[in-house]
């Protein structure tokens, strides 16, 4: 037990060192906030200065706009989209009543106002209004601002004064929702709005992303690192001290140790941003303990065949490729995110969460989104530890005999027999 | 006492039968040499022993035991085919080797920085390993079998790659390594080293073992009944001798079947000759190794 832990210790420090993984536990999040600024830099610098930011003129020359409904009309708009749909409820649009159009226009250029209406005279037969905007390439016609805004303004404005008041405010406010949730079980309760709805997730799926990247970083690296210690040829001294099967707890708890400290990083990077935003990132502790234990069990099946799979290229580069094969297959239940997360309890996801493979990814996307039932767990569970047995038999099996083949590659044929003799 | 003792053991690579029925021992305390042309088995041999490859039938026992993770803590092994971490720092690689033989942390940075000294590798061990010259790796690599002070050590041709230097101060170092009790097995194809640091070889030719036992009887066993002698003297005049050769300023007799060099030497006496010289020519272990070679490949 204790070469093993000299062993990890060794493999942790030589990893932790290393150029690549300090540019990916710094680069990463670098790169993502880069990302993640563009946008605000773009949106920002676009807008110009901010006192103009949403103005929209109006020139009615149907007469038929009452621009005292204005501020009601815009608020009432705002409430039932942006509010819910958007990080940022637009803010600040103004529909301001213009006389002359080239003076709006020459605002328009100078970026005072972002769109101009133009209600034509024969507006109340015709209903033709035109709208000016700046040519900012393709996207600027898609969506002119104040479009709905202005839409409900007219509707509010003509039948103002022709139906009684209260109606008026029907005009305007259409709708009171309240919305409702149906359980499976047929509870009937109130449901909150999308934004606290996705809130709520952001907490396990963000944790189900970065368990899912330790497990593959680990494992990664233990393939990496097992595939240059038979480039470097230190097989051999390292057995003439160690036995294969320490060698491998080792190389597993050092690495493993390397790709959990990675997403501990990144983990805190996301969680300042989201504590500015002031999300409460909400995590059950019965889901984090069970999302741990297959996060151990995914990387202790991962890192078992990606050791087993570094030792059999003659390369780093060759044992990468033959590692795809492992990689794809656990990364398939990605490939039907989708549907998983929309019935987390399908024949699918409980088919991927039945086999080996594909288990520790299904099962931890489902627990970031349900309660997933004690049966599937139990299975899961017995059918990821008797795969880690013959994936940790098989490693150390093949290290016996291959680790002494430099420069061949073993076919098929012979892989095989290895795990039936050695 | 027996450091090692294999017994019948063979091991066959497909059709190839690498290591034939071996049998032997290997003393406490004694410089054991294992020769052989290349790609005799020497190398499976000692990979056998280091518990790196099965063997297909015999035992092996080192101290009498099967080799545990406990009994590999007391031998240091340089395989033939030599490897380091060579992004990482001299030392470092050599603590982490010192410490993968048992030794605390405070006995690993010791032991490196001792043998580091002892082979004039001080000044490098903040490199990084794939930065020295290949024989300073070779240098390290003999150091990283030496740190975990080891009883047995097993080394797979030593000396490739060394300058005469270098050769001559490993040599030392083995020496040294055998008076303190430690037990050395050699495999190289220096014939003068084997003669020089070697009690006791064996030879290995297609698998099979061809020679085994002290290099002196060995020697003795190969000579062709010759005498290496300095003297004024008419040999003709003698009925003991088969033919003369002159070789370099002395003569090298060879004497006739059943003749013991100590009746030629009563001859010379008595016939009244000076003699400056006279020691019993021994064959040199090259010729008999190339002899044996010839012969088993007939
Ligand atoms: N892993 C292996 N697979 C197949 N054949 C092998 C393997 N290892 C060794 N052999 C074969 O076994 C025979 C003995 O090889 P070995 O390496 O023991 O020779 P050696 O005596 O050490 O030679 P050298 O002096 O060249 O190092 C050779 O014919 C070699 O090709
Ligand atoms: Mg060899």
């Amino acid at each position: 037990m204790r070469k093993i832990l000299v062993i990890a210790r060794h493999e942790f420090i030589a990893t932790v060192t290393r150029k690549g993984y300090i540019f990916a536990v710094v680069g990463m999040p670098l790169f993502f906030l880069v990302i993640a600024a563009i946008p605000m830099i773009v949106e920002t610098s676009g807008d110009g200065s901010s006192k103009e930011r949403g103005a929209v003129a109006v020139i009615d020359r149907a007469g038929v706009v009452d621009f005292g409904l204005a501020a009601e009309v815009i608020e009432q708009v705002g409430a039932t989209s942006d509010a819910s749909s958007s990080l940022e409820p637009k803010k600040g649009l103004q529909l301001i009543p213009y006389e002359d159009l080239d003076r709006a226009l020459a605002d328009l250029q100078r970026r005072r106002i972002q769109a101009c209406y133009v209600i034509e005279s024969d507006y109340m037969t015709t209903g033709k209004v035109s709208v000016y905007v700046r040519d900012e390439g393709l996207f600027s016609r898609l969506n002119p601002k104040g479009e709905r805004e202005l839409y409900a303004l007219l509707r509010a404005s003509l039948v103002k004064g022709r139906v009684p008041e209260p109606m008026l405010q029907r005009v305007l406010r259409p709708v009171n929702l309240t919305s409702m949730k149906v359980s499976e079980r047929g509870h009937v309760q109130p449901s909150e709005s999308e934004w606290s709805e996705v809130t709520k997730l952001i907490g396990p799926f963000g944790m189900f992303i970065l368990l899912t990247m330790a497990i593959f970083f680990s494992s990664g690296y233990l393939l990496q690192g097992m595939a240059e210690d038979k480039q470097n040829r230190v097989i051999e001294i390292l057995f003439s001290s160690v036995t294969p099967e320490q060698l491998l707890a080792g190389k597993i708890i050092g690495l493993g140790a390397a790709g959990l400290l990675q997403v501990t990083f990144y983990a805190l990077v996301l969680l300042i941003p989201s504590m500015v935003l002031v999300v409460t990132v909400q995590v059950g502790i019965g889901q984090i303990l069970l999302s741990l234990v297959y996060f151990g069990l995914g990387y202790l099946l991962f890192a078992s065949l990606m050791a087993g799979t570094g030792i059999l290229g003659s390369t780093v580069q060759e044992s990468n490729q033959l590692a795809a094969v492992w990689t794809i297959s656990s990364m398939v239940p990605l490939f039907v995110l989708g549907p998983i997360s929309e019935s987390p309890h399908s024949a699918l996801a409980r088919g991927f969460s039945y086999f080996p493979l594909t288990a520790p990814v299904t099962m931890l996307l489902r627990i970031s989104l349900t309660t997933v039932p004690v049966i599937d767990i139990l299975v899961s569970v017995g059918s990821l530890i008797v795969g880690i047995f013959l994936a940790v038999r098989g490693a150390a099996k093949v290290f016996r005999a291959a680790s002494l083949m430099y420069g061949k590659r073993p076919g098929l044929s012979e892989i095989l027999r290895w795990l039936r003799e050695a | 006492m027996t450091a090692i003792s294999l017994r019948g053991v063979r091991k066959s690579f497909d059709s190839l039968v690498a290591v034939d029925d071996v049998s032997l021992d290997v003393e406490r305390g004694e410089i054991f040499g294992l020769l052989g042309p290349n790609g005799a088995g020497k190398t499976t041999m000692i990979r056998m022993i280091m518990d790196i490859i099965r063997p297909d039938a015999g035992r092996i026992e080192i101290f009498g035991q099967h080799l545990t993770e406990r009994v590999k803590e007391h031998i240091g092994y340089l395989p033939e085919e030599r490897g380091l971490y060579t992004r990482q720092k001299v030392l470092s690689v050599l603590e982490y080797f010192a410490r993968l033989k048992g030794a605390t942390r405070a006995q690993a940075r010791q032991s490196a920085l001792t043998w580091m000294e002892r082979l004039g590798l001080t000044e490098m061990k903040d490199k990084k390993v794939g930065e020295l010259s290949k024989g300073n790796q070779q240098k390290v690599q003999l150091v990283a079998t030496l740190v975990g002070d080891p009883e047995i050590l097993i080394l797979d041709e030593p000396f490739t790659g060394l300058d005469p230097v270098n050769t001559r101060m490993v040599s030392t170092v083995i020496r040294e390594q055998a008076a303190a009790g430690k037990t050395v097995l050699l495999s190289t194809h220096q014939m003068a080293l084997v003669e020089t640091l070697c009690e006791r070889v064996f030879m290995i030719h297609r698998g099979r073992r061809v020679l085994y036992g002290h290099l002196d009887e060995i020697k003795r066993r190969y000579s062709d009944n010759a005498v290496l002698v300095r003297a004024a003297v008419d040999y003709r005049q003698c009925p003991l001798i088969a033919r003369t050769v002159p070789e370099n300023g002395t003569m090298r007799v060879y004497l006739n079947a059943g003749v013991q060099p100590r009746d030629f030497l009563a001859w010379l006496l008595q016939a009244g000759a000076e003699v400056e010289a006279f020691e019993r020519a021994t064959t040199p272990l090259e010729d008999i190794f190339i002899k044996v070679v010839q012969e088993g490949g007939g």
